[in-house]
């Protein structure tokens, strides 16, 4: 059911038909990546879940080409003898002419074929390569930068793999090529200098230079098209680095970038327009039960409030029933992942909710790792204290229970003042006075290496959020990795993600964005931005995202404070919510995954697949979609010849579920499922009005009665600054 | 493959030391005569190949003072070219004590290379991770840091005593007698006589001086915010104190001191022993056209002035003693790479390799022959047949007009090695005395590099950046691998040659 729907999201045109056109029995497919079977960072994660569908629409023709890593090696890949003779040859050949190339299954889903180069083998001839570098296209590699050397090594080793095999085919089959980011760009560079009869891909997760400017808090994207390139990447040390990346993406046939906002990003500092937008997927676990992830979100929900009982000990004066979990986490980049956004949106929607005495208790998590010296006394003092009132509970209704058998054994009502003696009440009591604490209860759950200088604690100190009973808004700083043996929070990210309601990501610089889409798949709603890969590729794809738990932000046209407006009043809309609002919109998000899905998302690969072979052998093959026009759909944001629809600007979940709250039965999850395929956007055609987004016009109009009757009318939503002063008076 | 080559004349018997940069490669007992027959060859001049270009050789009256040291700063890369000239001077004139050069951070390793092949020792100096005290005194107070790395002298306690030479000085002849002198001794300032000026003094390195200093620097700072202005608080006694501290101003001839009073400058200027370039207008920032010997100061205005022959002196010194030392670093570096440019390394007759410092005293008029040491592999003969003329002691100021400068520089600096076969007299060339024609003028003109592309119009040599900027007039073909060598520092021109528009050509062609 699934895979039928995700067929019909296309917004690519044409793409159906390919699959008759395209016959991949004579081509064969490389894929080349510093992070095969080897992880460094992100791009691992892409390779290692893209993997499953690739070889199963490429088979026997696919391979995987990396680095040879010992350690990686014995841990993930089962080493054999290659099958198919020309690579055999291939192999023999390289070896016998002084390289190490090993062949082997690299032992993920899909259990693709890997070659493996030892790069470190063919160390001696770095300095022959180098110059040969120099000679072909004036790029110089420092000594003293080891990754560029290994870049260059790699770079020729691949590209004399490439060589060798085209060689050594009898019938030169359609050799494609597709390398991931600049370690493996140099390859690129040589298969084209060398006139290989390679088709070539480059794909670059982010580039470099974005990546050192939006670290050195540089006013990136107003300034996009205004930077000196070469000055910046030659101040920052990365000249080298940059003019392999470049160089790449000028030689590619077929250049693509993870997202819409990547894509800008490589026009102005790589000056290719990519020809296509790849999106990362993940492989969605398809779960027997119907509702399987409402479940789990119960159940992972209950350990949550659990470590808040104990974490707040003594202050427990708020109701866990009408808490709302956020949480924000990745790498501890404060500004970059928008941390200092969070931040400042949390202290205005304290003031919001004190303002309007609103019953309802925010709990914000910060996940990110910091330099600590282990859990801090006082919170684990917290999880002690709780544990101890648990076991006197138990101890008291053990006995109370033994009593009242014994009064039932013999036939009598029990009395009830007698039920619980003295001593019982004493061990109660004691116990309760062992809850009691002075001070707040802690923000942070470790004690930091760094505490005077840490920007979180220094920026709650600066608002005053610090805990107190009064604070609508608690927040606590886990400075550290999940782990499910933590004896704090035993839990693994995933059972974390699933037990909050609300993942909050107002990065300023994410390429894609990873743990926005992992909270879609476990259908938890999430906040992201457009200036992230994933916020750009929602609002691409569905024409009301925030219906379905999907918050973009925006940070690219607004400035910090507008956009600070804007997430509290997102935060105060889903505040707001009742829980069965929520459980719709948890419902709603979740369809999303097949969005995200490989088994979608893989179809860009496939064409640019198709648009590299179609460029490199124009002969074989024909790509279809070659003029301009019908590739705009996919290469620029929100196409200009589609008006936005009113769904999509004024309103958000709240109103939709409110008005279906009044007739409950108007609710039904299949027929909303089904009407879901005509929601998410065709970029070609005008998006079509969902039906569950037309009651919203009734309520002001017939007094509704719901608990949620407090909310401002949908009408001062609609810019969410304003939303927030009026709700100010 | 380097080589220096040393002539020596007629020599009595005696001990011979070689050195070749810092190190001692060996020494040569017994008498000349005997060693030279050893080599067999029974006349009594040699040439020496060595390995290295910068070679020393000494006898025992003129044993080398391990103690004491010559102590100058290169705080960057442009700085350094001025430490090179300082350097490179010291050698020439012979000076018997040990040659020091501080390095800041700032300096790049070819630099250092450049910098080691002329000092005997590099030390790179860095106030923010040396001792506690100087970096509390640079965090208090941060505008004195240069000032701070010059105090680090105080801290080359491996010396007993030292002549502190700023880079921006000139050594004109040999002036080891600065040893006999006390600490602090320094020559009046020409703008405030009763300060002295801090480009050349006398000191005795000590940790505890040091440590005073640098209190000092912390509770008084600098009157004038640089090292002048602290040592001169610090050793407030200089002015009134002892006179034989009171170093004569041919010492330090500050040159704007030679437009303040110029009859005195006519009078005695040609005693000047240290030339100190003080205010804005370093040489190396002037353009300097080898085929005229002009200088061209910053504005365009041909200097014709006394000031302008101090330049003109520091030009020639530079391209004669300093360029040639760079070139033998590229080709040093390119014999590791390509094979196919060994044969011209080679080449005994580079004319840079051609240079040495010998004691002008130990090299006798006598007639010469050659005799060939051979280091490490192949053995090169080289023949001279010319009288080499041993280089003055001390340069006679009144013989160098601009006119005589004229026509010494360009045979002088032949860069083409490949075009001259070997053993051909070019070798002998640049031991030609400044009045001297140039003995093979018509080769020398046509296969020069640099002459020829000065002749076609080409800019004159300015080094306002970095040397790697003069390496580029300097050859073509040099120029490639000069360019890879800076990328392989990390340093590309990414604003010039580099920029990624020209690497977007090379590709272009390809991708057609």
């Amino acid at each position: 059911m699934p895979l039928a729907r995700s067929l019909s999201m296309t917004s690519l045109s044409g793409l159906e038909d390919w699959d008759e056109e395209f016959d991949l029995e004579d081509a064969v497919l490389f894929e080349i990546a510093w992070e095969v079977a080897n992880k460094v960072g992100g791009i691992y994660t892409v390779i290692q879940t893209k993997t499953r569908l690739t070889s199963e629409e490429w088979g026997e023709n696919y391979f995987l080409v990396g680095p040879y890593m010992e350690s990686n090696v014995r841990t993930q890949v089962e080493l054999i003898e290659p099958l198919n003779p020309a690579l055999k040859r291939t192999i023999d050949k390289m070896n016998s002419s002084g390289c190490k190339v090993y062949f082997g299954r690299w032992l993920i889903e899909g259990s693709p074929y890997v070659v493996l180069i030892d790069v470190a083998f063919t160390a001696w001839s770095l300095d022959r390569w180098k110059s040969e570098l120099w000679e072909s296209c004036g790029i110089g590699v420092p000594w003293f930068d080891r990754e560029a050397n290994d870049a260059v090594l790699f770079g020729f080793l691949t590209a004399w793999l490439l060589g060798e095999f085209a060689a050594q085919c009898e019938e030169p089959p359609h050799i494609l090529a597709h390398f991931h980011e600049w370690l493996a760009g140099l390859g690129l560079m040589l298969c084209r200098q060398r006139r290989l009869p390679v088709a070539t891909i480059f794909t670059t997760h982010a580039t470099l230079l974005g990546r050192y400017l939006c670290a050195g808090n540089v006013d990136f994207y107003n300034n996009l098209i205004n930077f000196n390139v070469d000055k910046e990447a030659g101040d920052r040390q990365i000249y080298h680095r940059y003019c392999l990346e470049r160089a790449a993406a000028r030689c590619a046939h077929v250049f693509t970038t993870v997202s819409q906002i990547t894509a800008i990003e490589a026009e102005h500092l790589l000056k290719r327009k990519p020809d296509i937008v790849t999106p990362n997927g993940l492989n969605v676990k398809k779960f027997s039960a119907m509702h399987e992830f409402q479940n789990l979100h119960a159940q992972s929900k209950n350990r949550i409030q659990e470590f808040i009982r104990g974490h707040f000990y003594g202050h427990l004066d708020f109701n866990l029933d009408k808490c709302v979990f956020l949480f924000i986490a990745g790498r501890y980049e404060f500004s970059n992942k928008g941390a200092d956004v969070f931040l400042e949106a949390l202290a205005r929607l304290n003031y919001l909710l004190r303002v309007n005495h609103s019953e309802l208790t925010v709990i914000a998590f910060f996940i990110m790792p910091a330099r600590t010296n282990n859990f801090n006394v006082e919170t684990l003092k917290g999880q002690a204290v709780r544990k101890q009132l648990w076991d006197t509970a138990q101890t008291v209704k053990e006995k109370f229970g033994k009593k009242l058998y014994e009064s039932l054994l013999v036939g009598q009502l029990p009395d009830v003042s007698k039920i619980l003696d003295k001593e019982d009440f004493t061990m109660m009591k004691r116990a309760i006075f062992a809850t009691q604490r002075q001070c707040q209860p802690p923000i942070c759950t470790h004690n930091m290496l760094e505490d005077s200088s840490d920007p979180i604690l220094n920026c709650l100190r600066r608002i005053g959020l610090f805990n107190s009973s009064a604070d609508r808004v608690k927040v606590i700083f886990h400075p550290e990795f999940l782990s499910s043996t933590s004896p704090l929070l035993p839990m693994d990210y995933e059972e974390f993600v699933r037990g909050c309601h609300l993942g909050v990501f107002p990065s300023y610089y994410e390429p894609w964005g990873y743990t926005p889409a992992e909270c879609t798949v476990m259908g938890i709603p999430s906040v992201s931005t457009n200036l992230s890969g994933f916020g750009c590729f929602m609002e691409e794809h569905i024409a009301d995202p925030s219906a379905y738990g999907i918050y973009i932000l925006d940070r690219r046209y607004r400035s910090v404070d507008e956009s600070c407006n804007q997430l509290t009043s997102f935060l105060f809309q889903f505040c707001q919510q009742s829980r069965r609002q929520r459980i719709i919109q948890r419902n709603r998000t979740e369809r999303l995954s097949d969005l995200l899905d490989w088994r979608y998302l893989g179809r860009y690969y496939v064409s640019a697949r198709h648009m590299a072979l179609a460029k490199a052998f124009p002969d074989t093959y024909y790509y279809e979609s070659q003029d301009p026009t019908s590739k705009q759909g996919f290469r620029y944001p929100r196409p200009a010849s589609v008006p936005p629809s009113p769904a999509l600007s004024r309103h958000s979940s709240p109103h939709h579920s409110e008005a279906e709250d009044e007739d409950e039965e108007r609710y039904d999850e299949d027929l909303e499922a089904e009407k879901d395929r005509l929601n998410i956007r065709q970029p070609f055609s005008l998006p079509y009005r969902n039906k569950s987004a037309l009651p919203y016009v009734t309520p002001v109009s017939n007094g509704n009665s719901t608990p949620s009757s407090t909310t401002s009318p949908p009408s001062s939503i609609t810019s969410p600054p304003s939303s927030v002063s009026s709700e100010k008076n | 493959m380097e080589y220096a080559v040393i002539s020596i004349g007629h020599y009595s018997p005696c001990t011979l030391q070689i050195f070749v940069c810092t190190e001692r490669v060996g020494l040569i007992s017994g008498t000349v005569t005997s060693w030279f027959s050893e080599s067999q060859t029974d006349k009594q001049e040699a040439t020496f190949i060595f390995k290295r270009p910068w070679c020393r050789i000494s006898t025992f009256d003129s044993m080398p003072v391990m103690d004491e040291a010559f102590v100058t700063l290169a705080t960057n890369d442009v700085y350094s070219q001025g430490a090179l000239v300082v350097g490179q001077c010291l050698r020439r004139h012979g000076t018997s004590r040990q040659t020091v050069v501080m390095v800041g951070p700032h300096v790049s390793q070819g630099e250092r290379a450049a910098l080691a092949r002329v000092f005997h020792h590099v030390k790179e100096v860095d106030v923010l991770d040396s001792s506690d005290r100087a970096h509390l005194t640079m965090m208090g107070r941060p505008e004195l840091g240069v000032t701070l790395t010059k105090l680090h002298c105080w801290a080359l306690t491996q010396y007993t005593k030292c002549v502190f030479l700023d880079a921006d000085t000139l050594v004109l002849c040999n002036v080891d007698e600065l040893f006999d002198r006390e600490e602090l001794s320094a020559a009046p300032d020409p703008g405030w006589p009763d300060c002295f000026n801090s480009g050349v003094f006398v000191f005795r390195p000590s940790l505890q001086t040091h440590d005073r200093l640098l209190q000092w620097a912390r509770e008084h700072g600098s009157f004038d915010g640089g090292d002048q202005g602290l040592l001169n608080s610090f050793f407030s006694d200089w002015a009134t104190q002892d006179i034989s501290k009171h170093l004569p101003f041919i010492y330090n001839l500050s040159t704007s001191a030679v437009y303040t009073y110029l009859p005195a400058f006519q009078q005695y200027g040609g005693e000047a022993k240290i030339v100190h370039f003080l205010g804005a207008v370093k040489p190396w920032h002037c353009k300097y056209d080898r085929q005229t010997g002009e200088v061209t100061l910053r504005d365009g205005a041909i200097s014709r002035s006394h000031l302008g022959l101090f330049l003109n002196l520091w030009w020639v010194e530079y391209c004669q003693h300093v360029v040639p030392s760079f070139m033998e670093t590229d080709t040093c570096q390119e014999s590791g790479r390509h094979n196919q440019k060994e044969s011209r390394v080679q080449h005994p007759d580079h004319s840079s390799r051609l240079l040495l410092a010998a004691p002008a005293e130990a090299v006798s008029q006598a007639e010469s022959k050659a005799c060939v040491l051979a280091y490490e592999t192949e053995s090169v003969e080289v023949t001279l047949n010319e009288d080499p003329h041993c280089m003055p002691q001390k340069e006679d100021l009144s013989l160098y007009t601009e006119k005589s400068f004229t026509p010494t520089a360009p045979n002088e600096m032949r860069t083409k090695p490949e075009d001259t076969p070997p053993g051909d007299e070019g070798g002998a060339s640049e031991w030609t005395h400044p009045h001297d024609p140039p003995p093979n003028e018509e080769s020398g003109a046509s296969e020069s590099g640099i002459f020829e592309r000065s002749q076609s119009g080409e800019p004159p040599l300015e080094l306002t950046a970095s040397i790697s900027e003069l390496a580029v007039h300097l050859k073509p073909e040099e120029d490639d691998l000069e360019r890879r060598r800076r990328w392989e520092e990390g340093r590309a021109d990414y604003l010039g040659e580099d920029a990624f528009d020209n690497i977007k050509k090379k590709l272009d062609k390809f991708l057609k």
